[in-house]
């Protein structure tokens, strides 16, 4: 299984959903996909070819696009192949369906993007803090324009 | 949630934040039956840093030493993944010889890791005195690293482009001192594990996972090669000169608490073949490339746009760094794949159905690092 033959075969699966892709190596593929289909194209590719490997999964915020982009990089326990997958939502609103169904361990990875981007995965079986506490809920600290929590220490507060 | 599920004849036992099992602090709750597991919960973020965002406002050359502290077991491959990437992306050969120097340093690191890790572990199954072998050998293996990098624990040593030292005159002679030793104390704790009742009635059959779950779990290292699965990134995608060393991926079948601690071993003994190896052959020449901006005592640079996914192997499995550069001299976005994250995940379906005795001594052979959880 070559990089090449990895974008053909996505290519013809689903020519609707899969756009701007980019083969930078042997052993690295990079493809865009539509949000609303991001589970099926996972299902394909861990079903038919063999990316079983969920590597990681996060957000990346670009404001003056006004968008915000979720990554799947998926490597295989068969080949050397790494793709990297992503997802362009809008950053107001941002909602993705979740792809726990298909990797078990995008469970930690998504609730961590939603409480650091507020991307909310839809149909995730839990969907709450991972690290944060609480109340910072909506605070989204890793977008760009995060300027620092709020210290409500006693000191501050009198 | 854990507490309102809790029926007849069931109790919630919290183990944590604080305990003497656990690398660092998370908890773990477990709902329980009489005397067995039926659910349970991890929860974590007792000691959140947040890495990712310091990066961001963090130059180039300053966030060697955040990464560092990542994982204070395996500051060194966080190091090689981090530098890896500014590396891919600005297009730096690293010249042979630090190469070497580098695959030493993160072998020596293994090593260390791994004599904690065991040796922490056979006193979570009350063999208390193992831990004190163990870290006898491992305060040699810490020394030869000290006489590279100068630090114990918190490196700062690899740049772009190469390392920030050269390796110590008779460094060679120290490690044929300290190896046999190590040697010689690694096939001792095998006879133990091997022959000790009491550890083998603890470890043997506890906690199995399948080739097919713990892919799916979506864990590496040694807990995946356990099970029969020869993922290692060293071999998979060779970075380094890794290519050209002899060494194989060691690999047990039974997929138990047993073969975990028995990959570890077997791997102390590959890191050690490695360094010896590395000494053998390394050439002489320059620490950094030649005619680049990119030195040891380059504080500003700007690295040029783009992405790039760089892994290495850690002591605990795959440990990648995805880089985001903007063409500033700070990276976008960095984020961190921790090889611990998806193995302390899959403690909840792991612990189901075991006896309360056994969480101990499945969750401790894991090897986890709550710290790089949280980052």
């Amino acid at each position: 299984m070559d990089a090449n033959s990895i974008i053909d075969s996505l290519y013809s699966q689903f020519p609707d959903d899969i756009y701007d892709t980019d083969v930078e190596s042997d052993i690295r593929v990079v493809a865009k996909v539509k949000s609303e289909n991001i589970t099926n194209v996972c299902r394909y590719l861990k079903e038919n070819l063999s990316f079983g490997h969920l590597s990681c999964e996060f957000g990346i915020d670009y404001p003056d696009r006004g968008e915000i982009q979720v990554l799947y990089v998926i490597g295989s326990y068969e080949h050397p192949v790494v793709l990297t997958l992503k997802a362009d939502l809008p950053r107001d609103d941002p909602q993705i369906e979740s792809v726990v169904p298909v990797y078990w361990n995008a469970n930690w990875y998504e609730r961590e993007t939603y409480e650091l981007f507020g991307v909310k995965f839809i149909d995730h079986p839990d969907l709450k803090p991972l690290v944060l506490p609480e109340e910072m809920l909506g605070e989204w600290p890793l977008r760009k324009d995060y300027k620092g929590f709020p210290n409500k220490t006693a000191k501050n507060l009198v | 949630m854990l507490e309102e599920k809790v029926g007849p004849s069931e109790m919630i036992v919290h183990l944590g934040p604080q305990h003497p099992m656990l690398p660092g602090p998370f908890r773990l709750n477990a709902r329980l039956r009489g005397e067995t597991v039926v659910d349970s919960e991890v929860e974590m973020g007792f000691i959140h840093k947040g890495i990712e965002k310091i990066l961001e406002n963090k130059t180039y050359l300053q966030g060697i030493t955040i990464v560092d502290r990542i994982c204070y077991l395996a500051a060194l491959s966080n190091e090689e993944a981090y530098v890896g990437c500014v590396e891919k992306l600005a297009g730096i050969e690293v010249p042979e010889r630090s190469q070497y120097i580098r695959v030493i340093v993160e072998e020596l690191s293994r090593l260390q890791s791994h004599l904690l890790g065991m040796g922490e572990y056979a006193s979570f199954v009350g063999f208390v005195s193992m831990f004190m072998y163990t870290i006898k050998e491992r305060e040699d293996v810490l020394s030869l690293l000290d006489s590279i990098t100068g630090a114990r624990i918190t490196h700062s040593f690899l740049r772009f482009g190469g390392v920030k030292d050269d390796l110590p005159a008779g460094f060679k002679d120290d490690v044929k001192r300290v190896f046999p030793n190590v040697r010689k104390a690694i096939d001792s704790y095998e006879d133990m594990y091997r022959t000790d009742a009491i550890y083998k009635a603890r470890t043997v059959g506890v906690g199995v996972l399948t080739a097919d779950i713990a892919k799916d779990l979506g864990v590496s290292g040694p807990p995946l090669r356990a099970t029969g699965v020869p993922f290692d990134i060293r071999k998979d995608e060779p970075y380094l000169v890794y290519e050209d060393l002899d060494f194989k991926v060691c690999t047990e079948k039974a997929g138990d608490v047993y073969a975990r601690i028995q990959v570890r071993l077997d791997e102390m003994r590959e890191s050690m073949y490695i360094i010896e190896q590395c000494l053998d052959q390394i050439p002489e020449g320059p620490l950094f490339p030649e005619n680049t901006p990119y030195g040891k005592r380059s504080p500003v640079m700007r690295i040029p746009a783009g992405e790039v996914y760089h892994r290495v192997e850690d002591p605990r499995g795959e440990m990648g760094f995805y880089m985001v550069s903007d063409g500033s001299d700070k990276p976008y976005r960095v984020k961190v794949r921790g090889p611990v994250y998806p193995t302390l995940q899959a403690l909840p379906p792991l612990l189901k159905g075991v006896k309360v005795a056994d969480i101990v001594a499945i969750a401790g052979s894991m090897d986890t690092c709550t710290s790089e959880v949280d980052r």
